[in-house]
């Protein structure tokens, strides 16, 4: 429905202005009830620390998005117009925040990645009355206590969610495990993730015995000490929730001294930074999760196969689920923006946007994902064993597991430890 | 059981031997100049993204696997003649005011540099790939170590070494040594202090970027890496001692195996017992194990 | 006397801000009021005693999380509780550390301070069952004179009673302030500051005074923390990292140190450019941020009043 959408859009403008003689597109493809002008969105990105890399490829992702929607016209005929700040600590962005709504007077804001950041924007948010899609941040205190029913608030998947898909996949692919290490950030998606992960595992392999556990904070860049704790160990498994540069460096700083020639590797959020994960250092033979995309999924649509090819083109990387949150949030404002219009015939208010949201789904860079109705994000997870059979210098997965959000997220209301105490295994 | 105790120790030397090149550039200065560079761990970032790019380049024109240290240290070496430009540029405006201006020039540099370095190389976590293993592993004691660790290692001894000798042993050694201890006196006998400074900065930077270099294939050059490492060069400097050179030699090997040692036992504390020591030392012996009195009242 | 109405005028302008000047804008005052609290205690260290501290934002921090603390936790909403409650917490913290501190001068007083704020922050950052580490506490909306104004939006309460609260309690701070400079006690600290040799033979307890002003400067920081973190909503250990004690110390510097009223010049200015740059150049304000630093301590180091001073003969006082 959308491709004829955009063909009468064509026709109508082609039209107007061989009538006009003159380029003026926006005026051209007016519409009912729609101004000529852009509508602005603002995105905020990290764009400095630890957290850069997965903020600059949200951003990048939603550039793609709003270069494509203009080729194709805008949203209803409307040019999209991004307008980006920053996304640093929560004070700051808090400002930069007040100022994309009070100031630049944007229509929504897509982004937030940080998980203190996100905590200060909800309250921001709900009280600016704008809807806010966030990209990722969300974890169990920020949906339980601080934002249980909002109203302009969009959060992430619960950030646990791949610890849990983790914590499910490990009995499948490795048998026999008895001992487990963990490390991850000395922070609350670290914490999280670790006790998710714990909990899961403890309902399929009820005498696991948990030998070490570390978190060293965000930045560091030797692991050497904490890998030899983690040989000490002796463990079976280590289950290790970096995301960013740090995973790269344990993970080389591990081959160095043949960690996983002895010891089982789960990686639950390495998507993040997967391209750098070479095969010289890489193992077979890891459980590795992607987030909510793998760039080489065969299954892939059409959409995530020219996205990787133009991003690889462009930036000489391959992209990160990021890209996947950023173009899935984008995209549902864009997919809501149209619902509400169907029925109001005019565009719509920020309010209405909201209510269309809600239960709302798309078609993203991985496949359809959407918005719950307690406006969390539904979609799948990518998990896999590492191999180094593809055309690439760095490991991907095969076989790849897709878990959904169905399975592995809470259930709106829910408590975290409730729900996965109460699974039937 | 000893297996243990040499992985923990090895990888604290690791640590210290890169913490005392970044230390040893600030310890030069300071002792020189009495300028406490905030930016060494900028430029120590700097020396790694260099590094990473010359291996890269190297990878790309064919170089030999086994030869990639030598674009690498040559890359770090060389991007220490940023630290002439940053001394004759910015530095030397300010030599005749308050220490606290000085610091707070060099707090300003770590600005520029951040933004410089991302505008540069971007925010993608950048590294030298599987290079690290190139040169295998030995067992010592049983403990698996990457030989590239023990190279590391013995180039910061050798260049402790040698800056020891250029201390003690050579002419310009006596004249920086004499212009720490007193800088007047040493101009009165004729010492050319303008040359002098931009030498020792930019010795002081080499090290730092040397060290970024070399650190750079165990691990990955990442965005504000520099304001990270700033927080334990200055514990060094702090233990060790302000302006000593052996202090920054045993401060690094303190922190380094205090904080793989704290890893190794008791997690929780790690950073936390090194400032604490940081914070003992100030209180109880404000000169730290080998600086010169601390100006007190 | 033009001083005086020149302040007047001042604080007219600024109480007059959100009738005239746009939401955004409004919202932008209220950490340079905050700020203003806290760089009159700083510039007490810096400018008067001539000590510079480069660990303030752990007493910041101390007056934001007595606010999270005391709203979310212990259910006190009354922002006259809070502020004492920060100012009283604020000094206790500040005398152990204050008397550690003053027994040294310049770089180690600088390395000092900045290893206790590094220590406050990787408490605040590693016991986050107390703290809530990297997520840090919500500060509520606090009830301002018994007002609990809950009913009006939050932005509405921010550009309104709580923006003339934060005015009240700055010109009141900056009025407690003067009298302190202009005071046998000013006097005192100034002459330490000039020649510590002179002072103590004059009989001045060169320490004793130094603590003082340590313990007035942490006041006022923690004061000006607990009004900084109600607008946030939520306080968190990034208030408390090494480079937003250098940020304090670099807004006081641009304003100018050897003045009264420089650092909170400084403080506004600071906060307006850096709104400015972030919009203009996202990818490289913190490179004209660092340069515009630079330039200000090489050419102009008494900052914008020492400009200001330069352009204008001395009259007399």
């Amino acid at each position: 429905m959308r491709a004829s959408r955009r063909d009468f859009l064509k026709g109508i403008g082609a039209a107007a202005v061989a009538a006009a003689g003159a380029p003026a597109i926006v005026s051209a493809q007016a519409r009912k009830g729609v101004p000529s002008d852009p509508v602005k969105l603002g995105v905020l990105a990290i764009r400095a620390g630890i957290a850069a890399p997965v903020g600059t490829a949200g951003l990048r992702g939603t550039e793609w998005w709003a270069d494509r929607v203009n080729n194709g016209g805008g949203i209803l005929g409307r040019k999209v117009q991004l307008v980006v700040e920053e996304e640093s600590n929560p004070k700051d962005t808090v400002e930069r925040y007040r100022k994309l709504v009070l100031q630049e007077k944007v229509d929504v804001v897509l982004g937030g990645i940080s998980t203190g950041v996100t905590l200060a924007l909800g309250t921001v948010a709900e009280d600016l009355a704008t809807p806010w899609l966030s990209w990722d941040g969300t974890t169990q205190k920020g949906v339980e206590e601080t934002m249980p029913n909002p109203k302009w608030a969009f959060k992430s998947v619960d950030n646990e969610v791949e610890a849990i898909v983790a914590g499910m996949l490990t009995p499948k692919y490795f048998k026999g495990i008895k001992t487990v290490a963990g490390i991850g950030n000395d922070y609350s998606y670290g914490h999280d993730c670790w006790q998710s992960y714990q909990a899961v595992l403890k309902r399929y392999i009820p005498d696991v015995k948990f030998v070490l556990e570390l978190f060293p904070k965000l930045g560091v860049t030797d692991f050497t000490s904490h890998i030899a704790a983690i040989q000490q160990s002796k463990a079976d498994l280590l289950m290790c929730s970096f995301w960013s540069g740090d995973a790269t460096i344990i993970m080389k700083q591990a081959a160095a001294v043949g960690l996983f020639k002895t010891m089982k590797g789960v990686f639950t959020t390495v998507g993040g930074v997967h391209d750098s994960l070479k095969k010289d250092f890489t193992p077979e033979g890891l459980l590795l999760g992607y987030n909510t995309m793998y760039f080489d999924d065969p299954k892939g649509s059409p959409l995530l196969k020219q996205f990787v090819r133009e991003y690889k083109a462009k930036y000489n990387e391959y992209p990160p689920y990021e890209c996947d949150h950023a173009y899935f949030n984008a995209e549902s404002y864009k997919a809501a923006v149209e619902k509400a219009y169907a029925s109001a015939q005019e565009w719509p208010s920020k309010a209405q946007v909201v209510k269309a949201l809600e239960g709302i789904e798309v078609e993203s860079l991985s496949g359809r994902r959407g918005w719950r109705e307690d406006h969390v994000q539904m979609c799948n997870f990518y998990q896999g064993l590492t191999t180094h059979k593809n055309a690439y210098d760095f490991a991907t997965i095969n076989p790849i597991e897709v878990v959904s959000t169905k399975q592995a997220m809470k259930p709106a209301g829910a408590k975290l430890f409730d729900w996965i105490n109460s699974w039937k295994i | 059981m000893i297996q243990h105790v040499v992985s923990v120790l090895m990888s604290g030397i690791f640590h210290a031997s890169i913490l005392f090149l970044v230390s040893a550039g600030l310890q030069v200065v300071f002792g020189v100049q009495k300028i406490f560079n905030l930016a060494c761990g900028s430029f120590y970032a700097l020396g790694a993204y260099v590094g990473v790019s010359a291996v890269q380049a190297y990878a790309a024109a064919g170089g030999p696997p086994a030869f990639f240290i030598v674009p690498l240290v040559l890359g770090g070496l060389l991007i220490g003649i940023v630290g002439v430009v940053v001394e004759r540029g910015l530095l030397r405006f300010v030599y005749d005011r308050d220490e606290t201006f000085q610091l707070l020039l060099t707090f300003a540099l770590v600005l520029m540099l951040e933004d410089a370095i991302r505008l540069t190389w971007g925010t993608s976590p950048l590294s030298t790939g599987g290079m690290y293993l190139v040169y295998g592993q030995v067992r010592i004691l049983g403990a698996a170590v990457p030989v590239y660790n023990l190279i590391v290692i013995a180039a910061s001894l050798a260049i402790a070494v040698g800056i020891g000798a250029l201390l003690t042993r050579t002419a310009f050694g006596r004249i920086i040594r004499a212009a720490a201890g007193n800088r007047e006196m040493a101009e009165a006998l004729g010492v050319d202090m303008r040359r002098l400074y931009a030498v020792v900065f930019t010795l002081g930077t080499a090290l730092g970027t040397i060290g970024g270099a070399l650190v750079i294939p165990a691990t990955a050059a990442m965005s504000e890496m520099g304001i990270e490492l700033i927080v334990e060069a200055f514990a060094v400097v702090v233990i060790g001692g302000l302006g000593s050179m052996r202090g920054a030699f045993v401060g690094a090997l303190v922190v380094g195996v205090l904080r793989a040692v704290a890893i190794s036992v008791y997690p929780e504390l790690e950073m936390l017992l090194i400032y604490l020591i940081v914070i003992a030392v100030l209180v109880l012996r404000p000169r730290g194990l080998f600086g010169a009195a601390a100006t007190a009242t | 006397m033009t001083g005086r109405l020149g302040l007047a005028v001042a604080v007219a302008a600024v109480a007059a801000v959100p009738s005239v000047a746009p939401t955004y804008h409004v919202l932008l005052m209220l950490p340079f009021m905050a700020y203003g609290v806290v760089l009159l205690g700083l510039n007490l260290l810096f400018g008067y005693t001539g000590l510079v501290s480069f660990g303030h934002a752990l007493f910041i921090g101390i007056g934001a999380y007595t606010g999270a603390f005391l709203t979310s936790n212990f259910g006190v909403r009354s922002l006259e509780a809070i502020v004492l409650t920060a100012a009283l917490l604020g000094a206790v913290v500040a005398a152990p550390v204050a008397t550690l501190c003053v027994r040294y001068v310049k770089i180690y007083f600088g390395m000092l301070t900045l290893a206790f704020g590094m220590v406050f922050y990787t408490f605040v950052l590693k016991f986050y069952r107390l703290t809530g580490g990297d997520e840090g506490i919500p500060y509520l909306r606090p009830s301002l004179l018994g007002f609990g104004l809950e009913g009006i939006p939050k932005t509405d309460y921010l550009t309104g009673p709580y923006y003339y609260y934060s005015l009240v309690v700055l010109v009141l701070a900056a009025a407690v302030m003067w009298r302190i400079v202009r005071s046998p006690f000013g006097l005192c600290l100034k002459t330490i500051r000039d020649n510590p040799a002179k002072a103590e033979t004059l009989g001045i307890g060169v320490g004793r005074y130094r603590w003082y002003a340590f313990m007035i400067s942490a006041v006022y920081a923690s004061v000006g923390g607990a009004l900084l973190g109600a607008p946030i909503g939520n306080v968190d250990p990034t208030l408390v990292y090494w480079t937003h004690s250098g940020n304090i110390v670099f807004m006081t510097l641009l304003g100018g140190f050897a003045s009264f009223f420089g650092p909170i010049l400084g403080a506004f200015v600071f906060i307006y450019l850096e709104d400015f740059l972030k919009s203009l150049a996202p990818s490289y304000w913190r490179l004209i941020f660092g340069a515009l630093l630079a330039a200000i301590v090489i050419f102009a180091p008494g900052g914008l009043m020492g400009l200001v001073r330069r352009a204008r003969p001395l009259r007399a006082a």
